[in-house]
């Protein structure tokens, strides 16, 4: 399933929620929480990344992993809690306009 | 809020810091992922540095630095294209920066925007008077519900310091409501107030800030000081803010003085201060939340209460009612006020179209070169069509070699236009006014140079850049690829373009030429040569009429006896001083006109001697004709020949409104015209009447002839006036100067019209030559192999001049006609000559003509000395 921008930047966020992920570790989250249905291309989740920090809305730190591995881990600020609380209202309400659009599956 | 944290990496530092984070960060999360896992890592690279990186900005110094690198490789073409624009940006920003001082820039004052300049309309009269007495600018300035203030002020020079050491101080006379209209704040002690314009107030002066500095060190001492001015003892409250110098333009007034202060200092007796002198004019600044549009209506309606102030009972009926029925106008008025501008404005701005053309030219020659080395570089441009540059990143880089060489090209015109501008202003100057001007640089003129500089970058610069970029790249390739043939015809019509534009101004310089030679050559009824001039411009009011004339029989006895002095008088004007004096005159019996209807002069005995003017019939002025004799008068021809047509006037009478009621004058004496006002104009009616018969009080000029040295005998003079003089100080000037003084228009227009028009014809020739040299070096093969097949030099060389001789034909046809659209537009400023004077045209055709194939004759010989085996050779 492909992922829109915007929506691409709410999912970072979201997954940053409850720790501090690695790169590689928020593919893996989003991949794992979405039951392998969003398979997020590395080449756009890199950028985003990037991003999301010049916008203050989440910051980075090396930090050493429990494999003790080296690894840059992104962690949400209090702007990026903020932001994502916007954003998932948002998200929720154009779902629910979208489900009483389309009702039930025929 | 990005853009604060994106800002870092501008910094090369911060940029390598960066690089490095990333690539770490990537190899560490390859490592922990499985191979191909995590797909293209360059790719994710590359789009991550897109988010923080500057790649647009990084590209264009790349391309700045090459072009920068490109135009350094080929320095003739550089030097050339620069110089070219340097000159015109320099020519354009020089008497830009003059419109700009004169018309353009706000008084040094608080919210100069806001100020208007309260002028007077009235039915049937063209233009507003701009002029005030003293009575309507007190009126104007107690309005205090419409206007915040109204300041009536007018330019005067005093007489600073002690008898024998005065110096001449130009200065203004302000009303009290002047400093606080404005809103400027005192650098030290205080400004003038309402207060201060009053004839019983102690008499109080302000200073300018760069009087203060030169006279007395800026030295906060000097406030409460006394001054003598005018031989009065006058207080010195305070100095006004560093750049104010008043409030007309162009002239300095070092020393400000309340008009009030007329009555207790004795100038002409307070006089000027009566209802009927209208000489003030008036700046006011209408109320906070007043509209301009309110402010005007609500003045008007109050204007038949205050009109009354505007009356004098010496005014003759019409002209009451012409005041009555006035109604008042309120212009912007932040630019202050002038009498420059009406002079100058035409001029100036019919020099900055000439500028705009030369300009014009240099960019036609710019773009010229720019495409014979765009065609030069094809095999360069195709290479990197070949290698996948996209178009417009060529074309890119051509616009920004020309933004690079028009930047270098304006950098160096601001420099040509500081000298410039100071080189013409000195040139003002030399007129009849001292002219002073600020013209440090500011953000007008910044913005002025930056957009032309750009104009022309992109003017010259988007056809050779359209031009690299058309066509095929493999055709681009080709080993013998050469001008295309839209490019070759692009070129050839920008020379013709040039030739014509300076065909314009060829023409242009030429007729201002003959404007100021007819002037110079036009006899003006006097020889203006040898004639010395002292003026004695101070009046005191002690001075009555029977005293006068002891004295200046006195002084003119004294001066005459001075070696080298061969006859002198006294007069109350000298021609072309600027300002006429006039009545109305009619033969008596007829009734007297309502408007003056002839110009007046009071002149002493030997005045035409002295002018050698010669006297049709009757004499001159003797000693006799003083205050007890019959009054008398001598009239110009144009006088004889108005009112007494066909027959001699001298034994007639003339009734004139020389004093009240009007008198008789018997006529003695009849002199041939004299210009009085301006040489363009035909000698109006003159009436001259003895200087010693006058009534009023009048200033008092000296004329004097002189043989041998100006200098020795200005010193012998002085020398003699300076004992019965002590409290005036001597203005002693040459009446040729006088009279050159008003063809200082003519003069400037002359001259730089043909410093340009020079300038313009140098431009084209240098195109033309540009031209035809690179065709030349295009055609050698060609003109090898007609060598080969037995062309002869002189049939070789007939060619490439017929080329030239086009190439100047087709812009003769075109330059012609738009010299004839854009003459009519100066016929207003021309003197003796039609707008297509014929002579004038053939000259400067002529002159274009031999310019343009000497420019020719040059790669023809060039051409003419091919040598057919050379370039057979490399066939």
């Amino acid at each position: 399933m492909d992922v829109l921008q915007g929506t691409l930047d709410m999912l970072v966020l979201k997954t940053l929620v409850r720790e501090p992920l690695h790169g590689y570790g928020v593919a893996k989250a989003i991949r794992a929480s979405s039951s392998e249905a969003l398979d997020i291309e590395f080449g756009s989740l890199y950028p985003a990344l990037k991003r999301l920090e010049l916008k203050g809305w989440i910051a980075s730190k090396w930090e050493t992993s429990e494999h003790n591995r080296r690894a840059k881990y992104y962690r949400l600020t209090p702007a990026g809690r903020k932001r994502l609380h916007e954003e998932h209202s948002k998200w929720t309400e154009l779902v629910a306009a979208i489900s009483g659009v389309m009702g039930p599956a025929q | 809020m990005i853009f604060f944290r994106r800002w870092k990496y501008l910094i090369p530092t911060f940029r390598r810091a960066e690089e490095r984070d990333m690539q770490e960060e990537l190899d560490s999360l390859a490592a922990m992922s499985s191979e191909g896992e995590l797909g293209n890592l360059t790719r994710a690279a590359e789009r991550r540095r897109e988010a923080w990186g500057w790649t647009r900005l990084e590209q264009l110094a790349r391309d700045v630095r090459y072009a920068a690198r490109s135009l350094r490789k080929s320095p003739a073409f550089t030097a050339a294209a620069v110089v070219s624009l340097g000159l015109g940006i320099g020519a354009n920003t020089a008497i830009f920066t003059l419109i700009d001082a004169l018309m353009l820039r706000w008084l040094p004052v608080h919210n100069p925007q806001e100020l208007v300049q309260v002028t007077l309309r009235a039915k049937g009269v063209a233009d507003p008077r701009e002029n005030f007495n003293y009575p309507l600018v007190r009126a104007f300035a107690d309005q205090e519900d419409v206007l915040a203030g109204a300041a009536g002020f007018s330019g005067a020079n005093f007489s600073v310091g002690r008898p024998g050491a005065l110096i001449r101080t130009p200065g203004a006379w302000v009303s009290g409501a002047f400093y606080e209209t404005l809103g400027l704040k005192p650098e030290a002690g205080r400004l003038l107030t309402r207060q201060d314009d009053e004839t019983s107030s102690p008499v109080v002066a302000v200073l300018s800030y760069n009087y203060w500095q030169r006279q007395f060190a800026a030295s906060p001492a000097a406030v409460g000081q006394s001054i003598l001015i005018n031989g009065y003892p006058v207080t010195i409250a305070g100095v006004s803010p560093p750049g104010f110098n008043g409030a007309n333009v162009g002239s300095v007034a070092d020393i400000t003085l309340p008009l009030a202060a007329m009555v207790p200092m004795n100038i002409n007796g307070g006089v000027l201060l009566g209802p009927g002198n209208y000489w003030l004019r008036v700046l006011a600044r209408p109320r906070m939340g007043v509209s301009v549009a309110e402010a005007k209506a609500r003045l008007n309606a109050a204007w038949p209460a205050i009109s009354a102030a505007a009356i004098s009972p010496g005014m003759p009926r019409w002209l009451q009612e012409q005041i009555r029925g006035a109604r008042l106008e309120l212009t912007p008025g932040g630019t202050g006020w002038t009498l420059l501008r009406a002079r100058f404005e035409k001029p100036l701005l019919v020099l900055m179209t000439i500028v705009a053309l030369v300009l014009l030219i240099a960019c036609a020659n710019v773009a010229n070169l720019s495409l014979a080395r765009g065609a030069a570089r094809r095999h360069e441009v195709g290479i990197r069509l070949a290698i996948g540059a996209g178009r417009w990143r060529i074309a890119r880089q051509f616009l920004i070699e020309s933004a690079l060489i028009s930047l270098c090209g304006g950098l160096l015109g601001v420099a040509l236009a500081v000298s410039g501008s100071r080189a013409l202003l000195s040139v003002l100057s030399s007129g009849p006014f001292k002219i002073a001007f600020d013209l440090t640089p500011n953000l007008h003129l910044l913005a002025f140079t930056g957009a032309v500089a750009l104009a022309c970058a992109i003017l010259f610069g988007l056809a050779p850049a359209l031009e690299a970029t058309e066509g095929e790249a493999p055709a681009a390739l080709k080993e013998d690829a050469r001008m295309s043939h839209s490019g070759s015809r692009l070129r050839s019509s920008l020379v013709s373009l040039q030739v014509a534009l300076s065909l314009v101004l060829t023409i242009g310089s030429g007729l201002f030429l003959r404007t100021l030679q007819n002037l110079r050559t036009l006899d003006p009824g006097f020889e203006s040569e040898g004639v010395l001039l002292a003026g004695i411009n101070e009046q005191r009011a002690e001075n009555r009429p029977p005293q006068l004339t002891a004295l200046f029989n006195d002084l003119v006895d004294r001066i005459e006896q001075v070696p080298g002095v061969l006859s002198a008088s006294v007069s109350d004007n000298t021609p072309m001083s600027g300002g006429t004096w006039s009545e109305a005159a009619v033969p008596k019996g007829q009734p007297l006109p309502d408007h003056d209807s002839a110009n007046f002069i009071a002149i002493g005995p030997r005045y035409f001697e002295t002018m050698r003017t010669p006297l049709v019939s009757g004499r001159e002025f003797t000693e006799r004709d003083g205050a007890a004799s019959p009054m008398v008068a001598i009239v110009n021809e144009a006088f004889a020949r108005r009112y007494f047509p066909g027959r001699d006037p001298v034994g007639s009478y003339i009734t004139a409104t020389v004093s009240r009621p009007p008198v008789d004058l018997q006529i003695v004496g009849v002199a041939k015209n004299m210009a009085l006002d301006g040489l363009r104009s035909a000698p109006p009616p003159a009436v001259y009447v003895s200087y010693f018969q006058r009534s009023q009080l009048a200033p008092t000029m000296l004329n004097i002839r002189v043989t041998g040295n100006f200098a020795d005998a200005e010193r012998a003079i002085r020398a003699q006036l300076q004992p019965r003089l002590p409290k005036i100080p001597l203005d002693i000037h040459g009446l040729s100067e006088q009279v050159e003084g008003t063809l200082l228009q003519e003069r400037l227009m002359a001259m730089l019209a043909s410093a340009f028009g020079v300038l313009a014809l140098a431009l084209a020739a240098v195109g033309l030559y540009g031209v035809l040299a690179y065709a030349v070096a295009r055609r050698r093969n060609e003109i090898g192999i007609r060598f080969a097949l037995g062309a002869r030099q002189g049939q070789v060389l007939g060619m490439i001049v017929r080329d030239a001789a086009r190439l100047v034909a087709i812009g003769i046809a075109i330059g012609l006609p738009a010299a004839w659209a854009a003459s009519r537009f100066i016929s207003s400023m021309l003197f003796g000559v039609t707008p297509m004077d014929t002579a004038t045209v053939i000259w400067a055709t002529a002159t274009l003509a031999l310019a343009g194939l000497m420019a020719g004759f040059l790669p023809a010989w060039r051409a003419s000395r091919v040598n057919p085996m050379e370039t057979l050779r490399n066939e």
